[in-house]
């Protein structure tokens, strides 16, 4: 089977329901996508809409309640994690008693990987994170900004196919996301990984995304889906100035002002 | 700062010395006005404290001349008092020292079984309980009785009153290792095994520290306690013969030892705490 042919992630009929109390609170229900080989995807949504179930179900961190998924055509299995999937989290998980260098190197170790090869390709992630000098530093000592970076080359250093990120630059301040932006855009057209991309930022959708997942509010389901055309490489700074950009956003933003006031009603 | 706090220390404890050596003379010679507190009889004075000391550590002889140690009597003073100072330090720190190392790492690692398995805390939960309402310096008579009068009573004395107050520290933090750790960890890729030893301990690590300090001094408190029941050796013996000799000084010794040994047990604990939680915030100030 040609290998471009094949989605690289595909999900179908899924859907998640959680007992809460004495009650059942649909928070997933019947989402179907596909996501090609190297695509950026941003699944993009209000509060509550299950955007986070839904990435937690394909990395097998949570058990769907209905439907399947396949990564390279290959059933997810729940609780059974590949290494080749990697996960940001929005909550900043570094491990505080490691240094940056050992918390980026964490899978490396895991993997087995010598040491020498190991640090070589730290030093890397290192640099490429603009984290140099800050090496032997601990979390605790970094700001909120740089452990965000130091959690996205944990994930990265491993050179996993997909990467599954969770709002992970939702804490962090205007300019230091940009920055961000800048960082993960580097390296996606640098290594073509598969991304989904969790946001509730629709700038940072159109900033980073080939294409935009709208999800409805509770229960989540698919509403819209919207082709990001804007040329690439982007340039974060520049780009929302850009007269197609704004054209998407105000498209988008429309459909996402519904779903907020449903939201609200709910 | 830092000279500052020391010379109050230092004053602090010049003035409490000459209350503690004359406080009494001075109630002697005006009765009417100085109050009858600081009986040598009971609490003793520095001074007798001081005799006392150099002649249970065998340096003087009770005539209080100088032991030599050159014409051996130093040596014969320490064969013929079995329970010289020396001995009874050295044996009550070793028995303190296994007490403590048996019951902290008992407590820990049943701390981190039963934390980390659900299933395992649903079953035992009730008997630790229980057990744990006893006043486990209760036991210490028991103990002696079972193990007799030597060593081995005092350990288990000391290792009954630590594991569990390390093993609730430990098992509370064990339950509360943050999720997004463990999930990180075995997206990764991490084994249960790796998980237990990259994430759960380094995380629980905060949680058994909270607890070593105590349990040192917990530790020589059952071995104090096993020794006043019945021993041969040992500071607490040491505390029991100068009260049947009606010797406050005797029994002073004792408890400044005790106390200068528990300083400097702590503080080793608190240099090794520095160290293995390095990464901590408050530590990396300094
Ligand atoms: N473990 C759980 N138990 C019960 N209900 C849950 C659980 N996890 C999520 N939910 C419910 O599922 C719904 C979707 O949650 P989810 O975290 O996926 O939303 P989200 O889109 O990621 O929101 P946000 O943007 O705020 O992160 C919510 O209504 C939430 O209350
Ligand atoms: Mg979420």
């Amino acid at each position: 089977m040609s290998e471009t042919g094949r989605p690289k992630i595909e999900v179908r009929g899924l859907g998640k329901s959680f007992r809460f109390g004495g009650s059942t609170i649909d928070a997933v229900d019947d989402v179907s996508f596909s996501i090609r080989r190297g695509e950026f995807v941003a699944l993009l949504g209000p509060s509550g809409s299950g955007k986070s179930t839904v990435l937690n179900m394909i990395a097998t961190l949570l058990e769907p309640s209905r439907g399947e998924m396949f990564i390279d055509g290959n059933r997810v299995i729940p609780h059974r994690a590949t290494p080749d999937v990697g996960y940001v989290f929005q909550r900043d998980t570094l491990f505080p008693w490691r240094t940056v260098a050992e918390n980026i190197g964490y899978g490396l170790e895991l993997a087995g990987v010598p040491k020498a090869e190991r640090e070589a390709r730290v030093a890397e992630c290192v640099a490429q994170a603009g984290l140099k000098g800050f090496e032997t530093a601990y979390p605790s000592s970094l700001s909120g900004g740089m452990r965000q970076r130091a959690a996205l080359m944990r994930a990265i250093v491993v050179r996993p196919q997909v990467l599954l990120m969770d709002e992970p630059f939702g804490a962090l301040d205007t300019h230091t996301k940009i920055d961000m932006h800048d960082v993960l855009l580097k390296i996606w057209d640098r290594e073509q990984q598969t991304v989904l991309f969790v946001t509730h930022d629709l700038g940072e959708a159109l900033t980073l995304a080939d294409r935009i997942i709208l999800f409805s509010a509770r229960p989540g389901r698919i509403k819209e889906s919207f082709e990001v055309d804007l040329p690439r490489p982007r340039d974060a700074v520049k780009l929302p100035e850009t007269p197609r950009y704004a054209e998407l956003f105000s498209r988008i933003w429309h459909s996402l002002g519904e779903e907020f006031v449903k939201g609200r009603a709910a | 700062m830092k000279g500052h706090a020391l010379g109050w220390q230092m004053l602090i404890c010049v003035v409490l010395l000459v209350v503690w050596q004359w406080g009494y003379d001075l109630h002697e010679m005006a009765p009417d006005f100085v109050p009858d507190l600081l009986d040598p009889y009971f609490v003793s004075r520095p001074s007798d404290i001081m005799k006392q000391f150099l002649i249970l550590s065998c340096l003087k002889s009770k005539m209080g001349l100088w032991n030599g140690w050159f014409d051996g009597q130093f040596g014969a003073c320490m064969t013929k008092y079995e329970n010289n100072l020396w001995m009874a330090m050295w044996v009550t720190l070793k028995t303190t020292f296994f007490g403590f190392l048996a019951g902290v790492s008992s407590g820990f690692v049943l701390g981190l079984a039963l934390g980390r398995s659900a299933k395992l805390s649903a079953v035992f939960q009730p008997f630790i309980t229980a057990v744990n309402s006893i006043p486990r310096i209760a036991l210490a008579p028991l103990i002696v009785l079972a193990f007799g009068i030597g060593e081995t009573s005092k350990i288990v004395t000391s290792w009954i009153v630590v594991v569990f107050l390390v093993f609730f520290n430990t098992f509370e933090g064990a339950r509360s290792v943050d999720e997004g750790f463990i999930n990180t960890a075995r997206l990764l890729g991490a084994s249960e095994w790796k998980i237990t030893r990259t994430v759960i301990i380094p995380s629980t690590m905060t949680w058994l520290f909270a607890s070593l300090t105590p349990a040192i001094s917990f530790a020589l408190i059952g071995v104090i306690v096993g020794e006043f029941i019945g021993a041969e050796r040992g500071i607490g013996r040491l505390i029991i013969e100068s009260e049947a000799r009606g010797e406050a000084a005797g029994m002073m010794v004792a408890v400044i030892v005790l106390m200068i040994v528990g300083v400097v047990l702590s503080a080793l604990i608190w240099r090794l705490q520095a160290y293995l939680l390095r990464w901590q915030a408050h530590y990396q100030r300094n």
